[in-house]
């Protein structure tokens, strides 16, 4: 049996939720790729859990749970930048969240990561909105993967779709609900006639919308999602910067009351073509109306024509199964 | 239904002939044909037919763009006539306060105001107002353009159809 081993930096809801799930298929990888994953290493950023010969990920995730990673036997005061050039793994998850401004520190995690050798998966967007040519360089140059399903549409596997299956087509054009939060407050505000502030209001205590939801209402969340699917679908040379960025905070009920009655919703899209976030009528029976905090994302193409994907965009299980998506890549290439 | 055309030809023999061949050809009944030479090398012409519909009318439209004859303006009982290729958009912000009727004027010079419905819960919230606008497709972009300017002047969010 072949030996992948993981180092998992980031053991936050994304990170627990990828160790959920390694526990739930373990056993089917094992079986039907001959292949053991083992975690050697879990990085947070005051310290290290590391077992060369694989960590306890039940006892990780119990420890975990009670805020107590600090007093697990396997604890060390290792920094994950060193965590992550020291120890000997195949694959490096990055799963920390990221600052939209600098990357970090998802950026030092992931360039540390190709530059000594190994393979990374992320969910961490930011990074890959500020220096998406440069990480893919990189990989590439190294002759490793770098794989970043996660980071758009939480479980819709786009990025994958279109590199497997769609890559002779020529993308015309690419339209994404790609907010969760955003699109749980509009769908509020549509099918219950409330203000903005009171649907933000039961989005955070559903634990939809975090505490501080800038990002998610002002569509800096949307673009830079927008940005990595124009790079990595589009063929764009484009970061953050160059897109044009209208939230939904002035959205107001009568609006939408407004838009209803004349056979619209409005929701926060992102369009690749026109480098755009903001809000926009779409028609009811439109493929891209999805209610709560569902994703969607729709894509014209010059061969198989028009294709919408829906999804959840969020959730730790569903996030890691894109995450999964490019582990397995790495497993069935591992001879 | 009557129809004014202007057409815009190249000065050069049978192209007036070629002009008119559509218009027959697809139904049109020609009232007059009337021609000025007023600029260099193009000849404006201005044809008055009648046709049974506006699927004649479109077919003979595109027979003439097939035929690379710019068509300037077309006119169905003397008002002007547009692919209507429809625009909805919501505008949000103090949308009556900020001269609305500028803003439907600047709109008409592109297309045509074609329907508007305005929620103006009180004068000091902002208003919001869904605006239907018709366009020869052609001017689309244009109306875009003239829509995300008023906005940006006026300080209104726009909220224009995918």
């Amino acid at each position: 049996m072949k030996t992948i081993k993981l180092i998992v930096v980031g053991f936050g809801t994304i990170g627990k939720g990828v160790a959920e799930v390694l526990l739930m298929k373990r056993k089917y990888v094992e079986e039907k790729y001959g292949a053991s994953l083992l975690v050697v290493a879990v990085c947070e950023y005051n310290g290290t859990l590391v077992n060369p010969e694989g960590l306890d990920i039940d006892s990780a995730l119990e420890y975990a749970q009670k805020g107590k990673l600090k007093d697990h036997p396997d604890w060390k005061p290792i920094k994950s930048l060193d965590a992550i050039k020291e120890i000997d793994a195949d694959i490096v998850l990055e799963l920390t969240p990221g600052d939209i401004k600098t990357g970090e520190p998802g950026l030092s995690h992931i360039t540390t990561a190709l530059e000594s050798g190994k393979n990374v998966v992320t969910s961490n967007k930011s990074p890959l909105a500020i220096k998406f040519h440069e990480l893919t360089g990189l990989a590439k140059r190294k002759g490793l993967v770098l794989g970043y399903e996660a980071t758009v549409g939480g479980a819709i596997p786009i990025i994958n779709l279109y590199r497997d299956n769609l890559e002779i087509n020529k993308v015309n054009s690419i339209y994404g609900i790609l907010n969760g939060t955003s699109n749980f407050i509009l769908t509020k505000m549509f099918e219950e006639d409330v203000a903005l502030d009171t649907a933000l209001k039961e989005a955070q205590e559903l634990g939809i919308a975090e505490r501080d939801p800038t990002y998610d209402i002002n569509g800096v969340d949307t673009a830079v999602k927008l940005v990595i699917l124009a790079n990595s679908i589009m063929d764009k040379r484009i970061s953050y910067k160059d897109i044009c960025v209208t939230g939904i905070k002035e959205v107001t009920s009568d609006s939408l009351e407004l838009a209803k009655k004349h056979g619209y919703a409005i929701k926060l899209i992102g369009d690749v073509v026109n480098m755009e976030v903001s809000p926009r009528l779409i028609p009811l029976n439109h493929p891209l109306n999805v209610s709560g905090t569902l994703n969607a994302i729709m894509l014209d193409t010059d061969i198989a024509g028009t294709l919408t994907l829906v999804g959840h965009g969020a959730g730790k299980i569903q996030t890691a199964s894109s995450v999964f998506s490019d582990i397995m890549d790495i497993v069935r290439s591992k001879k | 239904m009557k129809i004014d055309m202007i057409l815009r030809v190249r000065d050069v023999p049978g192209m007036l002939i070629n002009a008119l061949g559509p218009v027959s050809g697809h139904g049109g009944n020609i009232i007059s044909v009337t021609h000025s030479r007023a600029e260099k090398d193009i000849v404006s012409v201005h044809v008055s037919f009648k046709v049974n519909d506006e699927s004649s009318l479109e077919l003979i439209k595109n027979a003439l763009e097939a035929q690379k004859i710019r068509v300037a303006e077309i006119k169905v009982e003397g008002r002007k006539y547009y692919l209507k290729k429809a625009l909805s958009f919501v505008l949000i912000g103090h949308v009556i306060d900020s001269d609305i009727q500028d803003t439907i004027d600047r709109i008409n010079k592109v297309g045509l105001v074609s329907g508007l419905e305005v929620v103006m819960p009180s004068p000091d919230v902002k208003s919001s107002v869904l605006m239907e606008a018709e366009i020869d497709e052609k001017h689309y972009t244009k109306l875009i353009k003239v829509v995300s300017d008023i906005c940006s002047e006026k300080d209104f969010l726009l909220i224009r159809s995918l």
